[in-house]
C-alpha cells in the first residue's frame, strides 16, 4: 500500500476532500486550524492507496512548535519516498494566491524529493455561483503537474481527482527553470504572477459579507448579536432539547414496566430496576442536551461566526491573559475539553496557550450538563417569565454556565499576573473564513455522532461503576435497608467531609465516583435511590432528589462544586499527553479541587 | 519616524494602503509570516473593518481577510492611498 499526503492551508476544506475520498468523517467546520494531527485513512476508490490528511499550515518556514510538528511529519514521510506515491496540495480556489505560495514550496519539496505533486483547486463551486473562472489547464502547465478543479462539498471534479490519484504516469515535477533567482519572498511573488495570470477575475469578497462584518464586529450590535447568540445557546439547551428528554424518559419508563415483570429471580430484578434503568437510564435521559448543544456549537462553526467572535472577544480575553484565539478552544470545551484541548494548539503563543489549558477545565462540558440538568430540575419550578419567552430553568442554566467561564477568566487572571512574561508574544493575526449557511447535513451528522459518542464513551464507565455502586449498596441484607449496605459502611466513613456542604453520605459516594467521569453523578445516585426506594415504580431522579429534603443551599454548593473541581480522567490525561508532563494536570486536579470545596462551602454557608 | 508613514492601525474603515515597512519592533519569524500572508511592502491592503473599543482591525490583503491587533498593527507601516 502507498500513501498519498493530503496537505493545504488551513480553510481550504482539505480535510472536507479527504473525507470524500476515504469515506471517513473527520471533523471539519468554517474556521482555520480545525484539523491538529495526522489522520490516515483507505481511498474508498482504491484500496492500493492510504491517504493521509495533515493539518493544515500556512507556509514549510514554521512560527510555532506545533507548526513545527505537522511540517516535520510532512518532511519526514516525502522522504520516505518508496512508501509515499504522491502529494495531494489542496488549494482554496476562491483565495488563489493565497493557497499558491504554500502549493509552490510544497511543489518545491516534491521536486526535491522526486514525488509526482496534483494541485486539487477546492470551491470551483462558488466561483460557478458568481461566474468566475479558473484557467485549470494554464496553471497546470506553469506547475507542470496536474492541476484539478474541483468542489469537495458537492462532488464535483472528484473522480477526476481520483483517477489522477489512481495513475501510475505522473511524475515529480521539473524544477521552474523561469525562476533562476529564489531569494527570500519569491514564492510570494510567483503566486501573484499565477493568481494574476491563471486565477478568477472578479471580487469575490462581497459587499454582503463586508455588511455582515459591519454587524457582526460593531461595538453595539455586535456585543448585542454575541450576548443573544451565547443566550440562546444556553436556553436552547433546555427548550429544545426537553420534549426529547421527556420522550427518552418515558420509553425508558415503558421498557422498565415491560421488562422487569419478566425477570423471575429478584435480584436480578431489582439489579435491572434500579441499576440499568435507575442508574444508566437516568444518565441516558441527558443525552438529547448534549445533542442539541453539539448541534447549535456546530451551526456556529459552520457559519464563519466563530472567528469573528474571537475578534470580538480578543480585548477582553486579554484582560485576562488570554487571546481572542483562546475562544474557539473554551467554546469547544463547552461541548468536551478534549478536542478543546486540541484545539489550542493552534494558539501560536506558548503562554497564551498554557493559560488557556488553564481554562479549559473550568469551561462548562457536556459532562457537567447532566448534573446541572439534575440538580436545576430538582431546585428549580419550569416556569417562565417575560410573557413566556425566557425559561427560569434556561436562565439558571445559563447562570451555572457563566459562572464556570467568570472562574476560569479569573484564574487565568490572577496566574497570568503572577507568572513572568514573554520577551516577544506572537501577534494576533486570524484568518476571516467567509460567512457561509450551515450545511445541515454534516451539522445534523456531527451532532447524532457527538451523541453516540459521548454514550460510548462515557455509557461502560457508568455501567460499570453502577454495577459496583449497586452490589455494595444492596448487599448484605438484599436491599431492604440501604442505610445497612457495605456501600453506607463505606460512606459514614466520608461523610464528614461533605458534611459542611449539607450533604449526606450519599452524595459523598456519587461525588467520590464522579472524579472518574463527572456523568457519573447521576447514574451512582439513580441506583442508590432506586435501591433505597423498595417500590417497583421506576421515578424520574429529579423528582427523588426533591423529594429527600436536600436544601437548596446543598443544591447549589454541589452546582458550584461541579462548576470547578477538574474530575475528568480522560481530561486530566490528554493534558499531560500535551504537555509532556504531569505538573500541569496535577497542579489542576489538586488546584480545582480545593477551589472547588472552598466556593461550595462559601454557597452553602451564603444561603443556608 | 517618516511623518508621512501611517500605520495599520491608523487606517480606518475603507481606506487603502500601500505597505512601505516594518518596524524592528516585529521578530524575524513574525514579520516573515506575515509577508507570507501578503503584507509585504507595496501589497495594497484595504481596512474592511475597524470595530471599536480597541478590538482588532480587518484588513483585507488580496482575496483573503486577516484580523490584526493594535501589538501587529502598529509595526506594519503604509502609505495611504485617497
Amino acid at each position: 500500500m502507498k500513501d498519498v499526503l493530503v496537505v493545504g492551508s488551513p480553510n481550504s476544506g482539505k480535510t472536507l476532500l479527504f473525507n470524500r475520498l476515504t469515506g471517513l468523517k473527520q471533523k471539519v467546520a468554517n474556521f482555520p486550524g480545525v484539523t491538529v494531527s495526522t489522520h490516515a485513512g483507505i481511498a474508498s476508490f482504491d484500496p492500493s492507496l492510504q491517504l493521509v490528511d495533515f493539518p493544515g499550515v500556512y507556509s514549510l518556514h514554521t512560527i510555532s512548535g506545533e507548526e513545527e510538528v505537522a511540517v516535520r511529519a510532512f518532511q519526514q514521510a516525502i522522504k520516505t519516498s518508496e512508501q509515499t506515491k504522491s502529494v495531494l496540495c489542496v488549494l482554496d480556489a476562491t483565495r488563489l494566491e493565497k493557497g499558491l505560495f504554500f502549493a509552490l514550496q510544497v511543489r518545491e519539496a516534491c521536486i526535491a524529493a522526486g514525488l509526482p505533486f496534483v494541485a486539487a483547486c477546492n470551491m470551483i463551486d462558488i466561483l460557478d455561483k458568481h461566474e468566475l473562472t479558473l484557467d485549470i489547464d494554464g496553471l497546470g502547465r506553469e506547475l507542470g503537474a496536474p492541476v484539478i478543479g474541483l468542489s469537495a462539498k458537492s462532488g464535483y471534479g472528484i473522480e477526476r481527482l481520483q483517477e489522477v490519484l489512481s495513475s501510475n504516469n505522473i511524475s515529480a515535477p521539473a524544477p521552474d527553470l523561469k525562476l533562476l533567482a529564489r531569494d527570500e519572498g519569491w514564492e510570494r511573488n510567483r503566486a501573484e504572477q499565477l493568481a494574476h495570470a491563471y486565477g478568477p477575475k472578479g471580487d469575490l469578497l462581497l459587499k454582503s459579507h463586508s455588511r455582515l462584518d459591519d454587524f457582526f464586529l460593531h461595538s453595539v450590535t455586535g456585543g448585542a448579536a454575541f450576548f443573544v447568540i451565547m443566550f440562546s445557546l444556553f436556553q436552547a439547551i433546555f427548550t429544545w432539547a426537553s420534549p426529547m428528554m421527556d420522550a427518552v424518559e418515558s420509553l425508558l419508563g415503558w421498557c422498565a414496566e415491560v421488562v422487569v415483570p419478566f425477570i423471575s429471580n429478584d435480584i436480578a430484578a431489582d439489579f435491572v430496576r434500579d441499576a440499568i434503568f435507575g442508574g444508566v437510564g437516568a444518565f441516558l435521559v441527558f443525552v438529547p442536551q448534549i445533542f442539541v448543544l453539539t448541534l447549535v456549537v456546530g451551526t456556529l462553526e459552520d457559519s464563519g461566526y466563530l472567528a469573528r467572535a474571537a475578534v470580538i472577544c480578543h480585548r477582553p480575553l486579554n484582560a485576562f491573559g488570554l487571546t481572542g484565539k483562546s475562544f474557539v478552544p473554551m467554546l469547544s470545551g463547552v461541548a468536551c475539553a478534549i478536542p478543546a484541548i486540541y484545539a489550542a494548539r493552534t494558539i501560536e503563543s506558548p503562554r497564551k496557550r498554557w493559560l488557556t489549558y488553564m481554562a479549559i477545565p473550568l469551561m462548562p462540558c457536556s459532562a457537567r450538563l447532566p448534573v446541572y440538568a439534575l440538580l436545576i430540575a430538582a431546585f428549580i419550578p419550569n416556569e417562565t417569565i417575560a410573557g413566556g419567552l425566557l425559561g427560569l430553568q434556561g436562565l439558571a442554566m445559563f447562570g451555572i454556565y457563566l459562572f464556570g467561564i467568570v472562574t476560569a477568566l479569573l484564574v487565568t487572571a490572577a496566574i497570568s499576573r503572577v507568572t513572568p512574561q514573554e520577551a516577544q508574544d506572537a501577534p494576533f493575526v486570524l484568518e476571516m473564513p467567509p460567512y457561509r449557511i450551515p450545511s445541515w447535513q454534516s451539522i445534523l451528522r456531527g451532532a447524532v455522532e457527538r451523541a453516540g459518542y459521548f454514550v460510548k464513551k462515557a455509557g461502560p464507565v457508568i455501567f460499570w461503576i453502577t454495577m459496583v455502586i449497586w452490589f455494595l449498596g444492596y448487599f448484605p441484607n438484599q436491599g431492604q435497608d440501604l442505610s445497612q449496605s457495605y456501600l453506607a459502611t463505606v460512606g459514614r466513613l466520608i461523610e464528614p467531609l461533605f458534611q459542611p456542604l449539607g450533604l449526606d453520605w450519599k452524595y459523598g459516594i456519587a461525588i467520590l465516583a464522579s472524579f472518574v467521569a463527572r456523568e457519573v453523578f447521576v447514574g451512582t445516585l439513580g441506583t442508590l435511590y432506586g435501591i433505597e426506594d423498595a417500590t417497583e415504580n421506576v421515578v424520574s431522579l429529579a423528582t427523588r432528589v426533591q423529594d429527600s429534603g436536600m436544601p437548596l443551599a446543598s443544591g447549589v454548593a454541589l452546582l458550584v462544586f461541579f462548576a470547578v473541581a477538574a474530575q475528568c480522567v480522560s481530561t486530566l490525561a490528554t493534558l499531560y499527553r500535551e504537555g509532556g508532563s504531569a505538573k500541569l494536570p496535577l497542579q489542576l486536579l489538586v488546584g480545582y479541587g480545593l477551589l472547588s470545596y472552598a466556593l461550595a462551602w462559601c454557597a452553602f454557608a451564603l444561603l443556608s | 519616524m517618516d511623518q508621512k508613514a501611517l500605520s495599520l492601525w491608523q487606517l480606518q474603515r475603507g481606506d487603502t494602503a500601500l505597505i512601505s515597512r516594518y518596524s524592528d519592533a516585529i521578530a524575524e519569524n513574525y514579520r516573515r509570516r506575515l509577508q507570507e500572508l501578503g503584507f509585504r511592502p507595496g501589497a495594497k491592503v484595504i481596512c474592511t473593518a475597524a470595530p471599536s473599543l480597541g478590538a482588532p482591525k480587518l484588513f483585507r490583503v488580496d482575496n483573503a481577510v486577516y484580523s490584526l491587533d493594535k501589538l501587529v498593527a502598529r509595526e506594519i507601516y503604509a502609505e495611504s492611498q485617497a
